[in-house]
C-alpha cells in the first residue's frame, strides 16, 4: 500500500513513503487545498527534473539534438502510449500540445473532407454533445459551421443515475438528428465531460454511431488517460485524444491523438502549425512510467484509489451538506460532482465562478463549481440543485483538503450567505 | 529603436520582473561566457540562425514563470497569465514601430503565423472571395515549412501558387527588385489575380537580406490586396519598422535573435479599414476565446506552457541592456563581425560571399571550395554532419544547383552571435583547410556507407 493518508508502505518495499510524496508535490501552494486536478493537472518534482535534464540538452547543442535525439525520444513516447492505450501499430499515434489542438487538427482535416468530397451536401452534420467542452463547442463552430454545416448538440440529463440514460437519450437524438435524411458526417463524443464531469458510456455510443452510420467518430478523452482504463480497440473510433498532464503526471503539456487510419494530409495539416517548440513535456513518459510504478498496483492502483477516495469524499461531504452526488459512483472517475446547498443561490454561470473565486481567495479552496441551470418544465422553486462542486481525488490531496472545502460551504450556509451578494 | 520598458498601469507584474532596475551593470566577458556556459563546450557553434540561444539568466526566469504556474495553476491562469502576455505585447509593440498593442499577437513560431496568414487565405477561397486559379506569390528560396504550408492551404483551395526565383549568389538587392518585379508581371498576365504576397525579409537559404520595403511597394503598385512579411530571423538581427515598410502581415521569432527560450514568436497584424480581415484572424486552434481577436485567442490554445511568451521583458532589462547600446549595439557588432569573419574565410579557402555585406545580417554565406565536390542537398546535409562528427563544428551549408564543373555548390551559413569567439571560426577555416589538403571530397562520403 503506498501514499495512502497515513500509512506507509512496508519496510524493505521500494513503494513511495508518505514523505517522499509529500517531497513530490512540496513546489505545489501549500496554503491551498486543491480539489482541482482536473483542471490542470500536477507534475511530481521527479518529472519536472527530467523536463529541464531534457530542456538543457536542447539547449547545449540543438542542432545535434534535433538531428540525432528528438525523433528517437518522441518515438519511445509513442511506444509507450500505443502500449497504455492497446493501439495497434506506433504511427497510430502521434503526440500533439493538448486535447485543444487534437480537436483542431480533427476539425480541419474533417473540414477540408468537408469540402472537397462530392457527396458533400451543405446542411450535412457534425453531432456533439451539449456537455462538450466549451474550446472544441466553439472549434466545431469555427470549422464546421464556417464550412456550411450543421452542428447537432445532444442534450444529456445531469444529475444522471445511470449509463443507460445517456445511451437512451443519444440515440433518439441520433435519430432524430438524421431525420430529413440529413449525413452525419462526425460525431464528436467525450469520454469523460468536463463540466458536469460523467463518465459516458463510449464503446455503446460509438456502436450507435456506426449502426446509423455516421462517417467519422472522435472521442474527446482529454481527461482521461490516468484516469480510467483506455482501449481504443474495444471502443472502435476513429480519433481519439487524451492530455498527458490531466491525469498521466506529465508537465503541460502534451496528449496523444489517435487515428484508426493514418493519413498523410492528417500529418500535413498538423505539422503544418508546428515548427521549432519545446518538446520536452512530450518526452518524458519514461520517467512517469517509473514514477507510477513506485505506487502499489502501478497506474491501476493510483486510478483505483483516486475512485475510491473521491467517492469517499463526495459522499462525505454530500452527507455533511444535505445534498447529493450528481451521478452515481460507476460514472465518477477520479473526479465526482457534489451538489452544494441550495440556499447558496448559484443562479448563473457568472455566479459559479465569482464563489469559485470567493472560496480561493477567502478560504484559499481551489474547486471548480458547476452552474446547472434548470431544465424547460422544471420548477424553479428553490428545490432544485443548481450548483455543483467538481472535486477530483489525485495522489497528492489528503482528507484535510476535503473538510476545509466542507467546513467553508458550512460556515457559508450558516452565515446566511449567498451568490447575490457578491460584488461584480 | 529603444529597448525601454513602457508602463502599463493595472498590470499585475509577476514577482519575477518587479526587480526595481538601478543602472544595468555592464556585462564582463567571463559572465557572458557564464551566461552560456550551459553551450556544448566542446563544439563551434556557427549556427545561431537555425535555434537561436537562451543566456542562463533567461532560463531562470523562465523557471520561475513555470514554477508560478505549477504552484497553483488556478490562480495563475485567471489573474497572472493575461497581464504577462500583455507586457511582452507591449515591449514587442515599441521593438518594432507598431501603431497598437492589439496588432500585436504571440504565438509559437512564425510557422505558426504563417499557417494562420494562410488558413486565412484558404476562407477567402472557400467563400469565394477568392476564385480558382487566383494566386500567392512567393520566393523560391521561402522557408521550406512555409512553402509546404502554403502548397496544402492554398492548392488545395483552388488557389496557385508563384515562386520568385532569386539570383543567387547576388551583388545587390536591385537583382531581387527586378526578378520580383518580373515574375510579378509574368503571374498576373492572362489576368490572374495575386491575392496574397509573401515575402522573406531575411531568407533562411541562402541567407540575404530582402528589400522588403521596395517589394511591397510594388506589391501595393500592382493591387496585391494582402501582404505577408516573413522575418523569422529579424527581430534582434536587423531593425523593423513596420510602419515603414507597409505589410499587412509580419512575423518574426523571439528565440532566434532575441534571446527568448524556444519557442514564441510574434505576428503583426496591421489594423485596417476592411474589417472583414481584421474580424477574420484566427489561430488555428481554437479555444475559449474564439472570436475576441487574434491577440485574445493566441493568448489561450489550451492547458500550455507559457512561459517562453514569459520572459521578453526580463531579457531586455536583465540581459541586453547589459550590452553597450543594447539590442542596437548588438545587431551592430554581430553584423561587422560576420563579415569580417566571412572575409576571412574566403580569403583562406580562395572562395567568396554569396552576397555583398549590406545584404548580410548577422549570418552571411560563404562559398565552400568546390574541390570538396558537393553535388546534392544530400552531400551538403553529410558535409555538415561529417563537420559536425570529425572536427566538431556546427556550420549549416547550402547546395546550389549549377551546370558546370566549376561554380560554387556550396555555401556555408555562418552567424555571430554574442557567445561566439573568433576560435570558433579558425576551427572551421582549419578544418575546411584540412579537408581540401587530405583530398576530400562528399562522394568518399557515400561510400563509407
Amino acid at each position: 500500500m503506498a501514499a495512502d493518508d497515513d500509512e506507509n508502505p512496508k519496510p524493505g518495499s521500494n513503494y513511495i513513503t508518505q514523505s517522499e510524496l509529500r517531497s513530490e508535490f512540496s513546489h505545489h501552494d501549500p496554503t491551498i487545498a486543491r480539489i482541482n486536478n482536473g483542471s490542470f493537472g500536477c507534475c511530481p518534482a521527479t518529472i519536472i527534473a527530467a523536463q529541464q535534464r531534457h530542456h538543457l540538452l536542447l539547449l547545449r547543442q540543438p542542432d545535434y539534438y534535433h538531428a540525432k535525439l528528438l525523433k528517437p525520444s518522441i518515438l519511445h513516447s509513442r511506444r509507450l502510449i500505443q502500449t497504455l492505450i492497446n493501439a495497434d501499430r506506433v504511427d497510430e499515434i502521434s503526440i500533439v500540445d493538448n486535447a485543444t489542438t487534437a480537436a483542431a487538427v480533427v476539425l480541419q482535416h474533417t473540414t477540408s473532407s468537408f469540402s472537397l468530397s462530392s457527396n458533400f451536401r451543405p446542411g450535412d452534420a457534425a453531432l456533439i454533445l451539449h456537455y462538450a467542452y466549451g474550446a472544441v463547442k466553439k472549434s466545431v463552430q469555427a470549422y464546421i459551421t464556417r464550412a456550411g454545416g450543421h452542428v447537432i448538440e445532444v442534450h444529456l440529463p445531469f444529475p444522471v443515475k445511470s449509463a443507460s440514460e445517456i445511451v437512451l437519450e443519444f440515440r433518439k437524438a441520433l435519430r432524430t438528428g438524421k431525420s430529413n435524411g440529413r449525413k452525419i458526417r462526425l460525431a464528436v463524443i467525450d469520454h469523460i465531460t468536463s463540466m458536469p464531469c460523467v463518465i459516458i458510456p463510449v464503446k455503446e455510443l460509438v456502436q450507435i454511431c456506426r449502426n446509423e452510420g455516421v462517417d467519422t467518430i472522435f472521442i474527446d478523452g482529454a481527461h482521461a488517460i490516468g484516469n480510467l482504463p483506455i482501449d481504443v480497440k474495444s471502443i472502435g473510433a476513429d480519433f481519439y485524444t487524451s492530455n498527458l498532464h490531466k491525469w498521466l503526471f506529465c508537465p503541460p503539456s502534451a496528449a496523444f491523438l489517435y487515428s484508426k487510419q493514418t493519413s498523410d494530409e492528417l500529418m500535413e495539416t498538423a505539422t503544418a502549425w508546428m515548427g521549432t517548440r519545446d518538446y520536452s513535456a512530450q518526452l518524458v513518459l519514461p520517467e512517469v512510467i517509473e514514477f507510477v510504478n513506485r505506487f502499489d498496483g502501478g497506474i491501476s492502483g493510483i486510478m483505483k484509489r483516486n475512485h475510491d477516495k473521491v467517492v469517499e469524499m463526495g459522499e462525505m461531504l454530500a452527507g455533511a451538506w444535505g445534498s447529493e452526488l450528481g451521478a452515481p459512483p460507476e460514472m465518477c472517475a477520479s473526479l465526482a460532482m457534489v451538489g452544494l446547498p441550495i440556499c447558496l443561490g448559484v443562479k448563473s454561470d457568472l455566479d459559479a465562478l465569482k464563489l469559485r473565486r470567493h472560496l480561493r481567495e477567502c478560504f484559499k479552496v481551489e474547486v471548480p463549481i458547476y452552474y446547472r441551470a434548470p431544465l424547460e418544465g422544471e420548477v424553479d422553486d428553490d428545490s432544485v440543485t443548481t450548483g455543483y462542486v467538481r472535486i477530483s481525488h489525485q495522489v497528492y490531496n489528503v482528507v484535510d483538503d476535503y473538510y476545509r472545502l466542507r467546513d467553508a460551504v458550512i460556515k457559508l450556509v450558516e452565515a446566511g450567505f449567498t451568490c447575490a451578494l457578491l460584488s461584480k | 529603436m529603444a529597448a525601454a520598458l513602457p508602463h502599463h498601469n493595472g498590470t499585475t507584474i509577476t514577482a519575477a520582473a518587479q526587480n526595481p532596475t538601478p543602472e544595468p551593470k555592464p556585462i564582463t566577458p567571463s559572465e557572458l561566457r557564464s551566461e552560456f556556459s550551459h553551450h556544448d563546450p566542446t563544439i563551434a557553434r556557427i549556427n545561431n540562425g537555425s535555434f537561436g540561444c537562451c543566456p542562463a539568466t533567461i532560463i531562470a526566469a523562465q523557471r520561475r514563470h513555470q514554477l508560478l504556474f505549477l504552484r497553483q495553476p488556478d490562480d495563475y491562469y485567471f489573474n497572472t497569465l493575461k497581464p504577462s502576455v500583455l507586457r511582452t505585447r507591449l515591449l514587442i509593440q515599441t521593438l518594432i514601430n507598431a501603431d497598437h498593442v492589439d496588432e500585436i499577437s504571440v504565438v509559437d513560431n512564425a510557422t505558426t503565423a504563417a499557417a494562420i496568414v494562410l488558413q486565412h487565405t484558404t476562407w477567402s477561397f472557400f467563400s469565394s472571395a477568392f476564385l480558382p486559379g487566383d494566386a500567392v506569390i512567393m520566393l523560391h528560396h521561402a522557408y521550406g515549412a512555409v512553402k509546404k504550408s502554403a502548397h496544402a492551404y492554398i492548392s488545395r483551395a483552388g488557389g496557385h501558387v508563384i515562386e520568385v526565383h532569386l539570383p543567387f549568389p547576388i551583388n545587390s538587392p536591385s537583382e531581387i527588385i527586378s526578378e520580383f518585379r518580373k515574375t510579378l508581371q509574368i503571374g498576373k498576365s492572362n489576368g490572374r489575380i495575386i491575392r496574397l504576397a509573401i515575402i522573406d525579409h531575411i531568407t533562411s537559404m541562402p541567407s540575404v537580406i530582402i528589400p522588403v520595403k521596395e517589394l511591397v511597394t510594388i506589391c501595393r503598385d500592382e493591387g496585391i490586396a494582402r501582404i505577408f512579411v516573413d522575418g523569422a530571423h529579424a527581430i534582434g538581427n536587423i531593425d523593423i519598422n513596420v510602419k515603414e515598410i507597409g505589410a499587412d502581415f509580419y512575423t518574426s521569432n523571439l528565440h532566434k535573435w532575441l534571446f527568448c527560450p524556444p519557442s514564441a514568436a510574434f505576428l503583426y497584424c496591421k489594423k485596417s479599414d476592411d474589417d472583414e480581415l481584421s474580424d477574420d484572424l484566427h489561430h488555428p486552434v481554437v479555444s475559449h476565446d474564439y472570436g475576441k481577436g487574434l491577440p485574445t485567442e493566441s493568448a489561450w490554445t489550451g492547458t500550455r506552457d507559457y512561459s517562453a511568451q514569459m520572459v521578453l521583458s526580463e531579457v531586455m532589462t536583465e540581459f541586453v541592456s547589459r550590452f553597450e547600446n543594447g539590442i542596437e549595439g548588438i545587431m551592430g557588432r554581430n553584423h561587422e563581425k560576420v563579415v569580417e569573419i566571412a572575409e576571412m574565410l574566403v580569403a583562406s579557402w580562395g572562395t567568396e560571399m554569396g552576397a555583398p555585406p549590406e545584404m548580410c545580417s548577422s549570418m552571411a554565406m560563404v562559398g565552400m571550395p568546390t574541390c570538396l565536390g558537393i553535388r546534392s542537398d544530400f552531400d551538403a546535409l553529410n558535409l555538415r554532419k561529417h563537420l559536425r562528427e570529425c572536427f566538431k563544428v556546427e556550420v549549416p551549408i547550402y547546395y546550389r544547383e549549377v551546370h558546370d564543373d566549376c561554380s560554387t555548390t556550396g555555401y556555408a551559413r555562418i552567424s555571430h552571435q554574442v557567445y561566439n569567439v573568433v576560435e570558433d571560426y579558425y576551427r572551421f577555416r582549419d578544418a575546411v583547410n584540412k579537408l581540401v589538403e587530405d583530398g576530400f571530397t562528399c562522394a568518399r562520403l557515400d561510400l563509407q556507407k
